[in-house]
């Protein structure tokens, strides 16, 4: 008997030690996020991770960029069969809390994933792993966090010059692990502090020959180009004309860019990967791609064989000299004559699924962005805004200008960037309104004054449900 | 010849009779030999013959007799006594109280109990009748039996798992289903296939090896499993060999089944649809232009809607009854058992084949079985439960509207398209059903799954000193399974092919360790005290292949373009570690106390949370064991139960707590981003339950009893939003509160016993509420499979919300609603959005009766479920008002609007206008779902022992039975049955069977 209860001492004790090492059943297919950010490894697919969703249909996979064309009035709503109703909303501007961008889940998602790799990359020198390894993920981080800020800042916030203290967009630079955090809107002066901060930081750490290793497109990744561009258009955004002149200039002195002439114009929007010419950064486009759009990628929504929602209005089509390059970069088709799409997107031919990569930054604009810069004050020694001016038209075959001016440099951006999600937020930053000449929608939406309150879009009702520190935009309360 | 054995059969009656002549007449009294009480309704019989009395109210009989006869006295709860007569005419009779009989005693959680001892409100049903059911799986059985106890059907399909709901459903996230202990072990229950839904766990049970089955539905008798008990236990126990000679018994059985249509329901024919497109299309042209006219008009050949009268003329196709057939089922079982004082076996062999009421389904499956048990000492004991299953489940695409569902497109297809090509193949060139047709769909792509599924447990049991017994029970559970889709180069109209294969395992392990102390002190004291551990891993992997354009003369993987193909592995495992204990106690059999003790150690939940204390108590007061009332004769059971308990709800996926990466890829690389927030807290949902019971049993042939419950479920899981700031949307919470409340109550009893004639009958009613307190910050989520149900605070489960239809207007067929002010209007989109009734029925429950005459045995059994709504959703689709020009259509829209006046009747059809009068979100598609079944019909014949004793055999029953023969109801459908949420769209319907066979022991 005695025997008995030692041996069921025994084992109970026994048991009860190995139950803690029982018990754990970790997931296989998944990595704990401690196991992911616990190293050199884990921490490099974190940051490679974090660029995936670019290419969501909420941010550069699609609606950011086409919605913007369409609210600008360079994009119009396409007449059957190619009204799928997908580009309703943005062209008749009728966002509300219940229908808005999705861009702040996924940026903010974006946000969150570069704050875990940033706040977990001390102490992870290792073999094999030097300081400037980590220095460059943390660059890498950095850029992705700083873009998210600026995108958010500019979609749902009022311009800078609008109001530089108005209400901009919670800053997030540390996760909330357990979702009870209410962050309130900082104003759009703080986010754009934050945006230059982030970027001159990763600008310090990063190695100037660093490129993320074994990806399809070079041109996709964190760059120092890629964060002195940004840079420059941050700086421009907020009025901070001498060095977003000065940062224009580091890019445009890199000799890895280089301008696209007129003849290339047409077919460098098709390409796999860019090797040269002007991209400086932008998001790769291709079905295997975890967040690919599918039938709402942009080549779908612009392109005839898909969707095609997204149209060419006149007002765009009909602003090019003869001659200029970029008057050709529009296709028609039989089925709506008379309606034409952009060519920017026209794919990579990969089907079902057409795809495209999507610029974000590239030289043209940094040559728009020091002009503008100059004529508002800046100066960069032997350099003028008219020969900045000239640099595009000439590569265009559109006409030179003799002099220059702010109408002039505005005019060219929408020409040069049409199609690539400049033109609502330009008339946004220089407080010029918008007319849609070329526009079926409602009467009172064909224009959009300078300082209308639609140049900020609605925060959705689910985010304010659950956090009550944030407040609606003017116009949408 | 004839003439003398008419003459001998005259001369033994004559014989006989002056034998019984012969006889005296006996009186007495009998009494309890404990008490000295007089012992009512007592039976008293001659032994040998089936002449006997009952005693009356005060014990006492008279019986006639001969002088040499022998009595025998009984009655339930007392030790029979046989009495010569010995030519006297007055025998007292004294019965002891027994020691417990075999049907007093119940199966619970870890042991049995006397009938008389129980705290818990349990119920049961036991293994007899079982085999002659024709169902593939014992679940089905349960329909309708059991007070509190609803099955629900999601689907008529062979080998499809039922939905068990034990007293309402507890949970939205988490699973409501019971957990499923066989022999005691916790074993896996629910669908475990790739491709079909025909791959019920539970369905590896050979029902005919099933002694008994009980249900624990309260905390006091369920608690004890801790942190999988709050949807209810259903214990199963198997059959053991017993002492005595070897028996063997054969089975064989067949049926045919068809489908259920018992509210006349119909499609038209190719005579009446066309008129009725006809008429659709004119009404079209009514409303016209004069210029459009022409393209309306149903005589134009170049019109949208060319329905010349010449469609007639063209053979015609009865589509339903083209996809449909007559359902086949045959079993053949062998079983042999035996036992002597040391060793005890059961053995059992089945196999079973189920040919489905539609083309291209069935379900067969072999079983195998072996129990043991060996004493090796006096104290040592082992055995073994061993059960094999191999299942082969041939399905087509059903469950859902798919073209290729025949129980859909069987309703919908043209009649005056044909079913076949010139040369005979089956024609796919259907361009509005997709270009599928449902019998070649059949006849050439395969949908199946084939599992092998092992259940093995062995145990060891050791009682080292008197009272003290210890038990290890270790269990390996496994399922193997293989499933393929392939469509086939002939049922696509480009001729392409696609493969897609798939391989599954699940297993678990089970260890159950168990020290029981028993003891009785003073003759008044019963004590038990059992502690016990338990632990369990389960682990699931599968592999997937999706192999496109494989070549149709060899439809495997291997003949793919590797490039093309597309893999995919699923796993996962989680485990379960236990202590437990429960103590009883009863002071005389009057007063009774249990209390239960669970610790839960589970893999499920987050670190902060892993470990979880379940308990429960319980009392109950044998009223009629009070000297006091001893008094009361009629009443022979009297019983008050009270029970309160906290029990948790583990039914979850596995790693929902652990904050994980999961891959992404993006520019050529794969990169992790954050997949789920990390969630420490996670938990199990509890359940805390009252329960209050009153068990009676009246004149020695009336047994019943009475439950309240109120069953609170709070820390209920839901998906909380957060602030996307965070970087993710929703953290998955213990936030919700869910209330059941309800009464059961069941009665059995004899209404009639006599030599020749037993009639026994039974009822079982049980009612229940579902009230939402709190789902977080949210007043209603919609149900996460169909936006049309709801769940809202202070409302049922499952709401029906919906647009409130009117019906037509008489004036001009239009179809209208009400709207939110009160007024009607034709425009959908001002109609009022309404709850509409709940698909969670207010009352279910059971009557079944059985009449034995001699070797005959007639038993029916009718199930009943009230005051649950179901939505038909196929009937948007067949009374679609002209909406639908290409789909055949329900006779109930002949019944349309024609003049004005017309009241109750269906809109006017009119081709193509897009109406909303057959939105889908609307109360035109809402049903009473109530509906009686006459579920089951048995009338058996058991041949009479002399004669089998003559030809060396012990038993040869003959039975015929009926299956789900009719059920009321008034649903405009097939049938009424459409699962838990009531919408069962697309499902393959309930089918009535008829089966005979016969049973032979030797």
């Amino acid at each position: 008997m005695k025997k008995t209860i030692l041996i069921a001492i025994l084992s109970s004790t026994l048991l009860a030690a190995g139950c803690q090492g029982f018990l754990e059943e970790a997931p296989k297919l998944t990595q704990s996020s401690e196991l992911t950010l616990s190293s050199y490894k884990g921490l490099d697919k974190a940051v490679a991770g974090a660029y995936s969703p670019l290419t969501s249909t909420n941010w550069y996979g699609a609606y950011f960029v086409l919605e913007a064309e369409m609210r600008s009035g360079n994009a119009k709503k396409s007449p059957a069969p190619f009204d799928s109703g997908r580009m309703t909303v943005p062209s008749d501007l009728t966002y509300n809390e219940n229908s808005t961008s999705g861009l702040w889940g996924t940026a903010y998602f974006v946000i969150s994933a570069a704050n875990n790799v940033i706040d977990n990359l001390e102490g992870k020198v290792a073999t094999g792993v030097t300081q400037d390894m980590l220095d460059n993920l943390h660059a890498e981080a950095l850029f992705l966090r700083a873009l998210a800020h600026f995108d958010l800042v500019r979609l749902f916030a009022r311009s800078y010059a609008f109001d530089s203290n108005g209400p901009g967009v919670p800053i997030i630079l540390h996760t909330d692990a357990t979702g009870t955090e209410m962050p309130a809107r900082s104003s759009v002066k703080q986010v754009y502090e934050q945006v230059i901060a982030d970027l001159l930081q990763a600008e310090t750490l990063i190695d100037p020959a660093y490129e993320r290793a074994g990806v399809a497109d070079p041109r996709s990744v964190v760059t120092l180009p890629a964060i002195q561009a940004l840079l420059s258009r941050a700086y421009l955004y907020s009025q901070q004309w001498q060095k977003a002149a000065d940062y224009a200039t580091k890019v445009i002195n890199n000799p890895k860019f280089t301008m696209w002439t007129a003849d290339e114009l047409y077919d460098v929007w098709g390409v796999e990967a860019h090797t040269d010419g002007e991209v400086i950064f932008d998001v790769y486009g291709k079905p295997s791609n975890s967040y690919h759009g599918q039938w709402e990628t942009p080549a779908q929504m612009t392109s005839p064989k898909g969707y095609a929602d997204c149209g060419a209005a006149l007002d765009i089509v009909n602003l090019y000299e003869d001659g200029d390059a970029r008057g050709e970069l529009f296709q028609t088709d039989s089925k709506a004559p008379g309606h034409h799409w952009t060519t920017k997107y026209i794919g990579k031919g990969t089907s079902p699924h057409n795809t495209s990569n999507v610029v974000v930054l590239r030289l043209s604009e940094m040559y728009l962005n020091r002009a503008e810069a100059i004529i508002n004050g800046a100066s960069i020694a032997g350099v003028t805004a008219l020969a900045d001016i000239n640099k595009i038209t000439s590569n265009r075959g559109a006409a030179a200008y003799t002099s220059v001016g702010a109408d002039n440099v505005y005019l060219e951006r929408r020409k040069e960037l049409a199609f690539e999600g400049h033109y609502w937020f330009d008339a946004s930053r220089t407080r010029k309104g918008i007319v849609r000449n070329d526009y079926d929608g409602p009467a009172a939406k064909k224009t959009i004054a300078a300082d209308s309150y639609m140049f900020a879009l609605p925060i959705s009702k689910r985010e304010l449900d659950v956090n009550e520190n944030l407040v609606q935009n003017e116009g949408y309360q | 010849m004839k003439k003398i054995r008419l003459i001998l059969t005259v001369l033994i009656a004559f014989v006989t009779s002056v034998a019984y002549s012969q006889s005296i007449s006996i009186t007495g009294t009998v009494t309890d030999a404990s008490t000295g009480e007089p012992i009512p309704f007592a039976s008293v019989l001659v032994k040998g013959t089936r002449t006997g009395v009952s005693t009356d109210i005060n014990g006492k009989y008279t019986i006639s007799a001969a002088p040499n006869a022998v009595l025998t006295f009984s009655s339930i709860g007392y030790t029979e006594s046989d009495i010569p007569v010995s030519n006297r005419t007055v025998i007292d009779a004294v019965l002891s109280p027994s020691a417990i009989a075999l049907e007093d005693v119940l199966v619970v959680a870890y042991g049995t109990v006397r009938r008389e001892a129980k705290t818990g409100s349990v119920s049961t049903v036991k293994g007899e009748g079982i085999a002659e059911v024709p169902v593939t799986s014992v679940d089905k059985m349960l329909a309708g039996k059991m007070a509190g106890v609803q099955v629900t059907a999601a689907s008529g399909q062979p080998g499809a798992a039922s939905q068990i709901r034990v007293r309402g459903t507890s949970s939205i996230n988490a699973g409501s289903e019971p957990l499923w202990v066989v022999d005691g072990i916790p074993v896996m229950n629910g669908d475990q296939s790739y491709f079909t839904n025909t791959g019920n766990a539970i369905a590896s049970i050979n029902p005919s090896d099933i002694e008994s089955i009980t249900v624990l539905k309260d905390a006091a008798a369920a608690s004890v499993y801790g942190s999988r008990a709050a949807n209810g236990v259903i214990l199963v126990t198997t059959k053991s060999g017993k002492e005595g000679k070897a028996r063997f018994n054969a089975r064989a059985k067949y049926g045919i089944s068809q489908l259920s249509n018992d509210n006349n329901f119909g499609i038209m024919n190719a005579e009446q649809l066309l008129g009725f497109q006809r008429d659709a299309a004119k009404n079209r042209m009514e409303i016209e232009s004069a210029a459009n006219k022409s393209k309306y008009d149903p005589d134009n050949a170049a019109g949208l809607y060319y329905r010349p009268m010449s469609l007639l003329d063209k053979p015609l196709t009865d589509w339903m009854d083209h996809f449909s057939r007559l359902g086949k089922l045959s079993e053949f079982e062998i079983n042999a058992s035996a036992g002597n004082q040391r060793g005890k076996f059961y053995t059992s062999l089945s196999y079973q084949e189920n040919e489905g009421v539609f083309y291209g389904i069935d379900f067969s499956k072999l079983t195998a079985r072996v129990n043991s048990d060996y004493k090796l000492t006096d104290k040592l004991e082992i055995g073994t439960r061993v059960n094999l299953a191999y299942t082969v489940a041939n399905d087509v695409p059903m469950q859902s509207l798919y073209y290729s569902n025949p129980a859909f497109s069987g309703m919908t297809l043209l009649p005056w398209t044909p079913a076949y090509n010139e040369d005979g193949t089956h024609n796919i060139n259907i361009p509005y059903n997709s270009y599928t047709n449902p019998r070649a769909t059949a006849e050439y792509d395969d949908q199946w799954e084939k599992q092998y599924r092992m259940q093995g447990s062995f145990y060891l049991q050791w009682s080292p000193i008197k009272n003290i017994t210890i038990k290890t029970t270790n269990a390996a559970e496994g399922t193997f399974g293989e499933g393929r889709r392939y469509w086939s180069p002939e049922t696509d109209i480009d001729g392409a092919t696609t493969l897609q294969s798939s391989t599954l395992q699940y297993m678990q392990l089970t260890t159950s360790n168990t020290i029981t102390y028993n003891n009785i002190f003073n003759d008044q004291h019963n004590v038990r005290a059992l502690v016990g551990q338990e632990a369990m891993r389960r682990t699931y992997n599968s592999y997937y292949i999706y192999s496109p354009n494989v070549d149709p003369a060899i439809p495997y993987p291997n003949t793919s373009t590797p490039a093309d193909d597309e893999g995919g592995y699923d796993y996962s495992a989680r485990t379960l570690m236990s202590f437990f204990g429960i103590f009883d106690y009863s002071y005389e059999s009057k007063y009774l106390l249990q209390g239960s003790v669970r610790y839960d150690g589970s893999s499920l939940f987050g670190s902060n949370k892993r470990w979880g204390l379940f308990w429960s108590a319980g009392g109950s007061w044998n009223i009629h064991n009070e000297s006091w009332f001893k008094n009361i004769k009629m009443v022979d059971l009297l019983k008050l139960r009270l029970s309160y308990g906290v029990n948790g709800n583990d039914n979850i996926s596995a790693y929902r707590a652990y904050g994980v990466y999961a891959s992404t890829a993006y520019n050529g690389y794969t990169g992790m981003l954050p997949s789920t927030p990390s969630n420490q807290n996670l938990s199990w949902e509890l359940n805390k339950s009252w329960n209050l019971g009153l068990d009676f049993g009246l004149f020695g042939r009336l047994n019943g009893s009475i439950d309240a419950y109120r069953r609170l479920t709070t820390d209920m899981l839901l998906s909380k939003n957060v602030p996307q700031t965070s970087g993710f949307s929703s953290n998955f919470l213990n936030i919700g509160e869910l209330l059941n409340t309800g009464l059961e109550f069941q009665l059995e009893g004899t209404i009639l016993q006599n030599k020749d004639i037993t009639w026994n009958a039974g009822l079982n009613i049980a009612y229940n509420k579902t009230e939402l307190l709190n789902l977080g910050d949210n007043t209603e989520i919609t149900y996460s499979g169909d936006s049309r149900l709801k769940h809202t605070v202070g409302k049922s489960m499952y709401t029906f919300y919906l647009k409130d239809y009117y019906g037509v207007n008489p004036s001009n067929g239009e179809a209208l609603w009400r709207t939110a002010d009160g007024s009607l209007s034709n425009d959908y989109n001002k109609g009022a959005w309404i709850y509409a009734g709940s698909p969670e029925p207010k009352f279910t429950g059971g009557f079944n009766t059985s009449l034995s005459w001699k070797g005959f045995n007639l038993s029916a059994f009718i199930e009943f479920k009230t005051g649950n709504k179901v939505l038909i959703v196929e009937n948007r689709y067949i009374n679609a008002d002209g909406n639908q020009m290409s789909m055949n259509q329900s006779t109930a829209s002949l019944n349309y609007w024609k003049q004005p006046g017309d009241v109750g009747v269906n809109p006017k059809p009119i081709a193509g206008t897009a109406s909303n009068s057959y939105a889908f979100a609307s109360t035109r598609w809402l049903q009473d779902g109530s509906y009686a079944r006459i579920k089951d019909i048995t009338l058996s014949y058991s041949f009479p022992k002399k004669w089998m004793d003559s030809i060396k055999m012990s038993g040869l029953k003959l039975y015929v039975s009926a299956y789900n023969l009719y059920t009321f109801h008034d649903v405009d459908f097939w049938d009424p049955e459409r699962g838990v949420t009531g919408m069962g769209t697309g499902i393959y319907p309930m089918t009535k069977t008829i089966v005979g066979g016969l049973e032979l022991s030797f």
